[in-house]
C-alpha cells in the first residue's frame, strides 16, 4: 500500500479514533489521543490488510518552545514486512502529567523504549510491567530531554581536596 | 544466605544471583547483565544499561546539523558512515535536496566498507569470545587495511565524518579507487579461509548450533533487526525494499536463515560481508562522473577556488561557515540497513539551523530485551555466545 492508502484505510477502519492523517513529507501519519491509542494500535498490527507487526521505534518530543498544544508527543513508527509500508502514530500528551498507555502486551520491544520515555521525558506509562530509569542513575532528579531542563555542569560526588566545596553552575536554558 | 539457630548456613532461594559487567571481556562494551542462576542453567536475565551514556541527543539539540555529524560517529562506532548517512539521508529529505549520482556511489562504497569492518570486527570478538583465537586475528589483519583506506580518503581511521549533508567530504582520487579493489579482490579468499575455521569446526558447531533460537514470530515482536532477524527467517533488507543512496542501481542477494540461531547469525553476517564486496565491485565499475556534492552552495560549501573571483561564493562560504544549514520545518525519519540492523534519526526542525529534537533509532538498543530473553533457560558459557551474536555496540545503546 502507498502511504495514502494506508492513511485513507486507517482512517475509514477507526474512524473518530483518529484525530487526523496526513502524508508527510512521502511518509503516512496519524494524530490520535492517548486513551485510543492501544485500541488503534492493536488494530493496526492485526488487520490483514495493514499486518504493522514490527515496532520499529517509540520516539519522546518536548515542543515546549514552539507554542503548541499539547506540550508532548510520544511518536510511535511501525512496519510491516509483508507489505512494506510504515506508519507513524502521534499521539499528544499533556503538559500536566503526561501519560500513555503501555504498548508492551502487543510488542515486547516495547519494553525498553518505553522506559526511556519515562527515564527521558517524564512520560508515565500505564500498564508497564517495569517502569523505573533506563540510563541516568536511579536516584538521578529531572529527566534530561526535556526543553526546561538545564544545561548544568555535574556536582562532583567526591573530592580529596578538603575545601572544596561543590557548586551546581547552572546556565540559562540554551539560547539559539 | 542466613545463620540458623544451630550457627548452620541457610539458603534463602533455590537460585544464586550473578552480576555480568558492566566490565567484562565478552560485553563488549560496558553492559551489564543480572542473571538468576540455578546451577549452571539461567533462570532470569535483566539487562541494566547506561554506563556509556553521553547525552549525544541532547548535546545535538544545541549544536548545528553539521556539527552533529561528527558526533554520529561516535554512537556506532564500529560502523560510522552509516551513521552519518542515515543522519545525512533525513536532513536532506527536509531540505528536499537531490544528492548527485557519484556522491550517492562513494556513500555506498563507504558504507559498504563500514560493513565489512563492522562485520570483520564483530567476527574476530564472537569467535574469541567462544575460544577461537586464530580468527581475532585474522580479522584485525583485514580490518587494519580498511582502517587505512578510511584515512587516505578522510584523513582518520575510525570517526571519518566523510558523508556529509548534500554530498560526501572530498572527491575519491583515482589512486583510492585502485586501492579498493585491490583489497576488494584480495578478500573473498579470506572469508574463505574464516570460514575453513569455523563453518564446519565440530567445536564452532556445538557452541552455536541450537544456541539463543527465536523463532520468526518472536523475533518480530521483540524489535530484532537486520542479521539477527534475517536469521529467524525474516526476508527484509532496506537495501533491497525501499532502497536509498542508489541501492536499487546494485545486485545483491539478501541472505535469510531459517533456524533463528547462534550459527545462523553468524551465517548470516559471513554472507553479507560476501554481498557487501559485491556492492562495493559494482559501485566502482560503474562509478559515475560529475559533481560530489550539491551544487547549491546554501546547503554545500563553494569550491575554494571560487572564493578568490566569485563575490557570491563567498557570501554563501560566509553565511554557510558562520550559521550553517537551516532545515525547514517538520519532521521525518528515513530507516537505513546499518550493519546490525535498521538505523535511522527521527528529526524534529523549528525551520532554523539547530535540530530540534534528534532521536536515534539504534538497532543494538532495541535489541537488548529480545537478547535477555534468548538467554533464558540457556547454559552460563551460552550466555556470551548470545551476547556476541546479537553484536551489540554500546555507543548506541546508551547514546
Amino acid at each position: 500500500m502507498t502511504a495514502e492508502e494506508v492513511v485513507e484505510t486507517v482512517k475509514s477502519a477507526l474512524g473518530e479514533a483518529v484525530q487526523k492523517g496526513e502524508v508527510n513529507l512521502g511518509d503516512a501519519v496519524i494524530f490520535v489521543a492517548p486513551d485510543s491509542l492501544h485500541k488503534v494500535a492493536q488494530y493496526i498490527k492485526e488487520d490483514a490488510g495493514l499486518k504493522m507487526e514490527y515496532l520499529s521505534d517509540i520516539r519522546g518530543v518536548d515542543y515546549l518552545d514552539q507554542d503548541r498544544e499539547p506540550r508532548f508527543e510520544a511518536v510511535y513508527e511501525l512496519h510491516s514486512f509483508e507489505h512494506n509500508h510504515s506508519i507513524r502514530i502521534r499521539v499528544g500528551l499533556e503538559q500536566e502529567n503526561p501519560t500513555v498507555p503501555t504498548v508492551t502486551d502487543l510488542w515486547n520491544g516495547a519494553l525498553f523504549p518505553e522506559r526511556e520515555l519515562f527515564d527521558m521525558l517524564g512520560f508515565n506509562v500505564t500498564g508497564h510491567p517495569n517502569l523505573k530509569r533506563l540510563i541516568m542513575p536511579e536516584e538521578w532528579e529531572g529527566h534530561p530531554l526535556r526543553k526546561d531542563y538545564p544545561l548544568t555542569t555535574e556536582d562532583v560526588a567526591f573530592s580529596h581536596n578538603r575545601d572544596y566545596k561543590s557548586e551546581l553552575v547552572k546556565s540559562k536554558p540554551p539560547t539559539r | 544466605m542466613s545463620v540458623t539457630e544451630q550457627g548452620l548456613l541457610e539458603r534463602e532461594k533455590d537460585t544464586m544471583t550473578l552480576n555480568m559487567g558492566p566490565s567484562h571481556p565478552s560485553t563488549h562494551g560496558v553492559f551489564q547483565v543480572v542473571l538468576e542462576m540455578d546451577g549452571e542453567i539461567v533462570r532470569s536475565a535483566e539487562p541494566h544499561i547506561g554506563y556509556l551514556h553521553t547525552g549525544i541527543e541532547k548535546t545535538s539539540e544545541n549544536k548545528r546539523y553539521v556539527h552533529v555529524i561528527p558526533m554520529t560517529d561516535r554512537l556506532d562506532y564500529l560502523s560510522p558512515p552509516q551513521n552519518n548517512l542515515a543522519f545525512c539521508l533525513t536532513t536532506e529529505k527536509l531540505l528536499q535536496c537531490q544528492v548527485p549520482p557519484r556522491a550517492q556511489y562513494l556513500r555506498v562504497i563507504m558504507c559498504e566498507l563500514g560493513r565489512l569492518g563492522s562485520h570483520l570486527v564483530w567476527l574476530a570478538t564472537h569467535a574469541l569470545d567462544i575460544g577461537a583465537m586464530t580468527v581475532f586475528l585474522y580479522c584485525w589483519r583485514e580490518r587494519e587495511m580498511i582502517l587505512d583506506l578510511n584515512e587516505e580518503i578522510s584523513g582518520v581511521r575510525m570517526m571519518t565524518s566523510y558523508i556529509r549533508i548534500g554530498g560526501v567530504m572530498k572527491d575519491a582520487t583515482p589512486g583510492w579507487l585502485a586501492k579498493v579493489r585491490k583489497f576488494i579482490d584480495y578478500l573473498p579468499e579470506k572469508i574463505d579461509e574464516y570460514e575453513r575455521l569455523l563453518t564446519r569446526n565440530p567445536i564452532w558447531l556445538d557452541r552455536t548450533e541450537g544456541v539463543g533460537v527465536m523463532t520468526k514470530e518472536e523475533a518480530i515482536n521483540w524489535s530484532l533487526s537486520g542479521p539477527a532477524l534475517r536469521a529467524s527467517g525474516v526476508d527484509f533488507d532496506f537495501r533491497k525494499k525501499r532502497p536509498y543512496s542508489g541501492y536499487e542501481n546494485f545486485e545483491f542477494d539478501v541472505p535469510v536463515g531459517k533456524n533463528g540461531d547462534v550459527y545462523d547469525r553468524y551465517l548470516m553476517r559471513v554472507e553479507e560481508m560476501r554481498q557487501s564486496r559485491r556492492i562495493i565491485a559494482q559501485a566502482l565499475n560503474s562509478l559515475p562522473d560529475g559533481p560530489y556534492k550539491v551544487e547549491d552552495n546554501k546547503i554545500s560549501l563553494p569550491e575554494r577556488s571560487t572564493l578568490h573571483t566569485s563575490m557570491e561564493a563567498l557570501i554563501h562560504h560566509f553565511k554557510l561557515v558562520s550559521e550553517g544549514v537551516s532545515v525547514p520545518k517538520g519532521e521525518t525519519y528515513v530507516p537505513t540497513e546499518g550493519p546490525r540492523g535498521e538505523v535511522g534519526f527521527y528529526i524534529v526542525s523549528d525551520g532554523s539551523n539547530v535540530p530540534y529534537r534528534v532521536k536515534l533509532r539504534a538497532p543494538s538498543f532495541m535489541a537488548i530485551p529480545g537478547m535477555c530473553k534468548m538467554m533464558d533457560g540457556s547454559f552460563i558459557a551460552d550466555v556470551v555466545a548470545v551476547i556476541g551474536s546479537i553484536d551489540i555496540v554500546m555507543g548506541e545503546v546508551d547514546r
